[in-house]
């Protein structure tokens, strides 16, 4: 879990909902398929949102990590 | 194991149950509608925009724009209510150590700004906000829940569109940045004790309870309470009306809106028993706002809550989690609802808001009950059918 490899990295750090939702949505098209996007943010409501929203679109939630103050979440395009 | 053992095993079983994981949306509508009537039988309905008005008619009768001297705001229950609602979601938030000051970019500063003055534009139009103008009014058998609850389908989708209008303009970005955890340097661990000062907020907030009752105002210390227990069920269960009226259109989910519907029908049910058997009064949040200042005011309201990102209680309960933007879009609300409020007051444009509808006058209490129970179902299938097939989803 701690060692995942992202493609890209996206700062959602202090966006509440449903912006880092929606801004993931955007940034995830730009990637490849198979491409892993790294995803900093803050809400404690994305703990649930992104991997409904993952789920529902397809995409493999990889999971999410505590850091100093802040989540990291990955999500691998479909 | 020894007893002591398992009896703390099992405190901190109950813990984790509670404040560990997020509460499903639908457990949230069931408790909300039960809370509603409890709240009914003891004083009055559930209502959140009355009490920040209060805060913000002090504001403008302090620096002296409103000559007339506001209701003290630890009397006013809307107003003792909404502080109960704050604390409850901070003492819960600290509880489950998701208390953090989360500043906001610079753009996410003027959306709370936009999103508050509509909110204070839109609600005192309709004489409410999400609560007080569609969920109570809807519960207390009011008509102009309707027009309001369609008002914020349309402004919902207005203001999604919106936002999605800003995400072409300014593509996701490297932006917003998070307090740091200075404490930890300090060598003080902020996070591990969060519980500890949830826990003595709720011991606060019960002796603070229990100091009105021994001032004779038993009935706002009750109200006290009871706005804690809302603040807790909406914060652990992220309980949005935003997400609601906002999701069907964005992701397509429609959870949320089961949970608003399910809510609803359980308070209207109670709330019929209590009026029918005269406990309580038939006019009680019959809201004169049917149906124009309910439709105009909700379509107005539902913009702001979209780009706000939360509603009249969602802003409440997000503030209590440190959501800075949401502080911002909460004065901004409270400002702009006390002024357009004393302009419709003194203009005598208030009167004109619509008319006070009890639909048991015109459906009979059965059938009021149905019909309630019938759109509300409507709307649920037909977002659950939405869920499936993406018809009106805009993203």
């Amino acid at each position: 879990m701690s060692e995942i490899k992202s493609d890209e990295t996206l700062d959602a750090r202090g966006l509440s909902c449903p912006m880092p939702l929606l801004k993931t949505k955007k940034a995830i098209e730009k990637l490849a398929s198979g491409q892993v996007l790294e995803i900093l943010g803050t809400d404690p409501g994305s703990r649930n949102d992104l991997p409904g929203w993952a789920k529902r679109m397809g995409h493999e939630y990889l999971g999410d990590t505590e850091d100093e103050g802040f989540i990291r979440f990955y999500v691998r395009r479909k | 194991m020894s007893e002591h053992n398992a009896f703390s095993n099992k405190l901190k079983d109950i813990y984790q149950s509670l404040f560990c994981q997020q509460w499903p949306a639908l457990t949230g509508g069931i408790l909300l509608g039960l809370l509603s009537i409890l709240i009914l039988a003891w004083s009055r309905p559930w209502g959140i925009v009355g009490g920040i008005r209060n805060w913000a008619d002090w504001l403008f009768y302090g620096i002296g724009v409103f000559s007339e001297k506001p209701m003290n705001a630890f009397l006013h229950s809307s107003s003792v209510m909404d502080m109960g609602l704050i604390l409850g979601a901070f003492a819960s938030a600290l509880m489950a150590k998701e208390f953090a000051l989360r500043i906001p970019p610079k753009i996410e500063i003027i959306k709370g700004i936009i999103g508050g003055i509509l909110m204070g534009v839109g609600s005192s139009l309709a004489i409410g906000c999400n609560v007080g103008a569609f969920y109570s009014p809807l519960i207390n058998l009011s008509a102009s829940g309707f027009p309001m609850m369609a008002g914020l389908i349309i402004g919902a989708y207005i203001g999604l569109r919106c936002i999605l209008w800003e995400l072409e303009r300014f593509p996701p970005e490297t932006t917003g940045f998070v307090a740091t955890k200075k404490e930890q340097q300090k060598g003080f661990d902020w996070k591990a004790s969060q519980p500890w000062f949830g826990t003595l907020i709720f011991i606060s907030l019960v002796v603070w309870a229990y100091l009105y009752g021994s001032l004779a105002y038993t009935q706002i210390g009750g109200l006290l309470l009871f706005g804690t227990a809302f603040g807790v069920v909406l914060q652990r269960c992220r309980f949005c009306f935003v997400r609601a009226f906002r999701d069907p259109f964005m992701t397509g989910e429609a959870g949320m809106v089961g949970a608003v519907a399910v809510s609803t029908v359980i308070g209207s049910v109670g709330v019929a028993i209590l009026k029918w058997n005269g406990f309580r009064n038939e006019s009680v949040y019959v809201v004169p706002a049917f149906w124009w200042g309910g439709l105009i005011g909700g379509i107005i309201f539902g913009i702001g809550m979209v780009i706000a990102g939360g509603c009249g209680s969602g802003t409440l309960w997000r503030v209590a989690e440190g959501q800075l933007k949401l502080w911002i879009a909460l004065f901004v609300f409270a400002a702009s609802n006390s002024l357009m409020t004393a302009m419709l007051h003194y203009s005598g444009w208030r009167s004109k808001l619509g008319s006070a509808i009890f639909l048991p006058d015109f459906f009979g209490w059965s059938g009021s009950l149905i019909l309630i129970l019938f759109v509300l179902f409507v709307w649920y299938m037909i977002l659950f059918w939405n869920e499936e097939t993406n018809k009106f989803t805009i993203i």
